[in-house]
């Protein structure tokens, strides 16, 4: 009875969406202690913590706030292609509204200065925030109306938004990169309080949807929506307006996450701000356990498979594999978890396991 | 007469897509032809094939890949790990048609092992070719940092030989103008359009290409009930959009003459708006390859008109292809909705409601149609108020920079020397700064130097908050020009102050661009003397 029992609760905890994460972040972490001497060190300075762990999670803070709005989309059975180009324009935004000069001028020497000074800002920083978060969740609102209504594939309709966008974020700051000088800015990609501030507002938004999806029935319409969208509608669920709202907060999650990456680096860069990052997004929703093809979602799982993809850049890193070279590790690793999610490898594991069981 | 053209229309329905591309390659073109009248050069339209060779023949491998429902991220990764390893091969001494065969074979491995994940093991499409694009892509940084130029006879014969066009030479020659030519890849393309064409429409293999796709997944299904290889033909299309792809890379090394692993970034993109643009549809199963080369020639005649409007940056031709894309698929999904209605509703009632909804959804898709038209048409005229054509010519042929004569003039006692080139009116500027404040510069065409005057305290105050403020000195301060990117400027500045001197190259829009060059260019361009515009 005893035996039994325990056995139930190993099976219950291999059964849990976050028990493959948290295997592979281990086992990321297992490497590097191996091949990374004060890996693990973590420093306090001026009462904040400091080290390569740290650095994980302040780095992988973009990537888990895209897949938190990721998950939703792909749990409808959706896909969002443009969040790396939606962060973009929340940055050219948001820098071009705290310094509006820059932009196709030529400047005079004092308003240079008066651009450099830290203090300074054109726009109050509520409206900064609140304009930029608003064209951000515009974009997704666009995409959602696209896929929801016009009834596009979602990879085909967020594609164009994809392409577009970041000639539209180009098209906004005029082609120039504004360097951001606002000190209360930087502070939201480079402040600590203990921890780093980026990861207050990853927990932060974690919560606000873990409570939208979780407390209410959200989150369970959506899943539906994700598994059968016809037996959804005739049960009542509107899907229209299911799959509009998780666009919808993808877009603004992914104004959230350009404002952290343009603070980070302290400027507007059109160009490479989010860059490729929906990629990693959807990798880390992959690596979360949400099948692609949609359905049931887990949060937190996507936040650590950020985290996992994080870990592995930043072991990469610290091994010496130059910065570019990385996405090639990155393929093969891709292959790999998709391939053990894969059911014709978990077919050929399970065949092991019942054969076994018959001797 | 009105119903007449909509049973036309819906019992030719197939070709409206094909029929509208091609229609708007003419009119564009026509447009151009009458707005500036350098377009109507028929070298132009020639370049529109010579510099676009490379998108073709990818577009090609993609079309088919697309017909089966799936898609391809991983072009853009093979074309640069082609540039990359073709580059290197040829420094260091392999013959040139030993390092194209080889380049086709990795095309191919390559191919065939994402398409072999897809058919065999399931995986997404999307997902194994994004694998396999970092994986291309950062391979292209394992064999070098740094762009390897190419310098091979036969990559030159290849990428610089003449076509002349026949019948054109004469009429040219008696014009007493240039004889408009192609390259030899816009040939291979249009060989390959032609075996593409062939095998899509004329063997069995075509038919079951295009049997695949289409229906979400379902007519799969059912082409895997009737008996059709459905796993062998997913892989061959893969491994032929790998070949496809390999020689994509190859054309482009000559068209370049050096290989890099940011080459082509974002040119999966193009190459899947240029498919859904000639009216194939993402979803699979219906479209045609020839409407692929209306598909490349609309993105091209954008490229070649912002070109020519001169006064619009190079993202304007990522948002008009975003618009072009929206209205393609926005067409194709009111005539697949078209088609549905008349397939199910039998009901007068819901007969009506059908009719309404599709004249609303016919009203939506030509008012998009018409506002794209319209964008296109005046926003560049609203941009471009007084009308000038700048650009003359077709591509800018970026000068290189004149390093010598940039270091001759730091050997005369000059404190400044910035040299920039291309950028959207194409130019060559040299200008030198002595220290007593005197300027001397050249725009490269052999006239006459120009000379200006700035305050001997001004230009100490830039040299200094060059040095001091902006850290020109220091090793944070580095050469980030790679690419040329043809309608940015491309930059190279060379100081000298208190007997250092550091030139460092950069370009506008650069990936790696330091903040503070572009500070520093930004305090030196007000006091450079301008040129004159010629007429």
């Amino acid at each position: 009875m005893k035996k039994q029992r325990s056995s139930f609760s190993i099976r219950k905890a291999t059964e849990s969406r976050l028990f493959f994460p948290l295997i592979a972040f281990a086992l990321v972490l297992v490497i590097d202690l191996i091949l990374v001497p004060n890996f693990f060190r973590i420093e306090i300075r001026n009462g904040n913590l400091y080290g390569s762990l740290i650095d994980i999670l302040r780095n992988g803070s973009t990537v888990a706030l895209l897949a938190i709005g990721m998950t939703l989309v792909i749990a409808t059975g959706g896909i969002d292609l443009s969040v790396g180009a939606v962060m973009a324009i929340a940055a050219s935004v948001a820098a071009l509204m705290m310094n509006p000069w820059v932009v196709g001028k030529e400047l005079t020497v004092e308003l240079q200065r008066l651009v450099m000074d830290p203090t300074y800002t054109y726009s109050p920083f509520w409206l900064v925030i609140l304009v930029t978060l608003f064209v951000a969740t515009m974009c997704g609102l666009w995409n959602g109306v696209l896929v929801a209504y016009v009834r596009i594939q979602a990879m085909v309709a967020t594609l164009i938004l994809m392409i577009a966008g970041r000639g539209i974020a180009q098209l906004i700051t005029n082609g120039v990169r504004i360097q951001i000088f606002y000190e209360p800015y930087a502070y939201i990609g480079q402040g600590w309080i203990v921890l780093p501030f980026a990861l207050y507002l990853v927990a932060f938004i974690y919560a606000l949807t873990w409570l939208f999806t979780r407390r209410t029935a959200i989150g369970m319409f959506i899943e539906s929506v994700g598994i059968n969208p016809r037996s959804s509608f005739f049960s009542g669920i509107s899907e229209r307006k299911i799959k509009l709202l998780a666009y919808t907060f993808c877009g603004f999650c992914a104004g959230v996450a350009g404002l952290v990456a343009s603070a980070n680096i302290k400027t507007s860069d059109a160009n490479n701000i989010g860059l490729a990052l929906e990629l990693d997004a959807i990798l880390a929703v992959v690596i979360g356990g949400t099948s692609m093809a949609g359905g049931r979602f887990s949060l937190l799982a996507s936040i650590i498979g950020a985290m996992v993809m994080q870990a592995v850049n930043t072991s990469m890193y610290a091994i010496g594999v130059p910065a570019f070279a990385l996405q090639a590790i990155k393929g093969v690793v891709v292959i790999l978890v998709i391939l053990l999610y894969s059911e014709q490898v978990r077919g050929f594991f399970q065949n092991i396991a019942a054969s076994r069981k018959e001797i | 007469m009105l119903q007449a053209i909509n049973i036309f229309v819906t019992k030719n329905r197939r070709f409206v897509p094909i029929t509208a591309t091609a229609i708007l390659v003419v009119v564009a073109y026509i447009v151009g032809a009458i707005l500036y009248p350098a377009m109507r050069n028929p070298q132009v339209f020639f370049n529109l094939f010579r510099n676009n060779a490379y998108l073709l023949i990818s577009a090609i491998g993609m079309t088919l890949v697309i017909l089966t429902g799936g898609i391809d991220l991983s072009v853009a990764g093979i074309v640069a790990l082609t540039t990359v390893a073709s580059a290197a091969l040829l420094r260091e001494g392999l013959n040139a048609w030993l390092v194209i065969l080889l380049m086709l074979g990795m095309g191919t491995a390559l191919g065939s092992i994402m398409g072999s994940f897809i058919a065999y093991l399931k995986v997404q499409p999307f997902i194994a070719t994004l694998a396999g694009l970092w994986f291309a892509r950062g391979m292209c940084f394992f064999i070098s940092d740094d762009a390897i130029a190419i310098d091979n006879r036969i990559f030159k014969i290849l990428g610089q030989t003449k076509l002349l066009i026949p019948g054109w030479t004469e009429i040219a020659t008696s014009q007493g103008k240039p004889a408009p030519f192609i390259s030899i890849f816009v040939v291979v393309a249009f060989i390959l359009f032609g075996i593409a064409i062939y095998i899509a429409h004329y063997t069995r293999f075509g038919r079951t290409v295009y049997a695949i796709g289409g229906n979400e997944g379902r007519n799969e299904q059912s082409a895997r009930l009737m008996g059709l290889p459905v796993e062998r033909t997913k892989l061959l299309v893969y491994t032929f959009n790998g070949i496809c792809s390999a020689l994509a890379g190859i054309c482009y090394s000559t068209f370049v003459a050096s290989g890099h692993g940011f080459y082509a970034t974002g040119f999966e993109l193009d190459v899947i708006a240029s498919v859904v643009i000639g009216g194939t549809m993402l979803t699979g199963g219906s479209g045609y390859i020839f409407g692929t080369l209306f598909g490349v020639l609309v993105l091209a005649i954008t490229q070649t008109l912002i070109q020519f409007i001169g006064s619009l940056s190079s993202w304007w031709t990522k948002i008009v292809i975003g618009l072009l894309m929206l209205a393609f698929i926005g067409v194709q999904s009111v005539l697949a909705a078209r088609k549905e209605g008349s397939k199910q509703i039998q009901d007068p009632q819901a007969l009506a409601a059908a009719r309404l909804r599709r004249r609303r959804q016919a009203l939506a898709g030509s008012v998009v149609v018409v506002l794209v038209a319209l964008a296109i048409v005046f926003v560049p005229q609203m941009r471009n108020g007084n009308g000038t054509e700048t650009v003359v010519g077709t591509v800018c042929e970026v000068a290189p920079f004149r390093e010598e004569e940039a270091a001759s003039f730091l050997a005369d006692g000059a404190v400044l020397v910035y040299n920039r080139t291309a950028g959207t009116p194409c130019v060559d500027e040299l200008y030198a700064i002595y220290p007593d404040g005197r300027i001397v510069a050249d725009n490269g065409t052999g006239n006459e130097p120009i000379e200006g005057q700035v305050d001997m305290a001004e230009l100490e105050r830039i040299l200094i908050t060059a040095s001091d403020e902006y850290k020109w000195f220091t090793d944070n301060m580095f050469s980030t020009y790679h690419n040329p990117c043809r309608q940015c400027y491309a930059h190279y500045l060379t100081i000298s102050y208190k007997g250092q001197a550091k030139g460092i190259t950069a370009v506008d829009g650069g990936v790696d661009m330091q903040p503070e060059y572009g500070y520093t260019l930004s305090i030196i361009r007000p006091i450079l003397p301008k040129f004159t515009v010629e007429p």
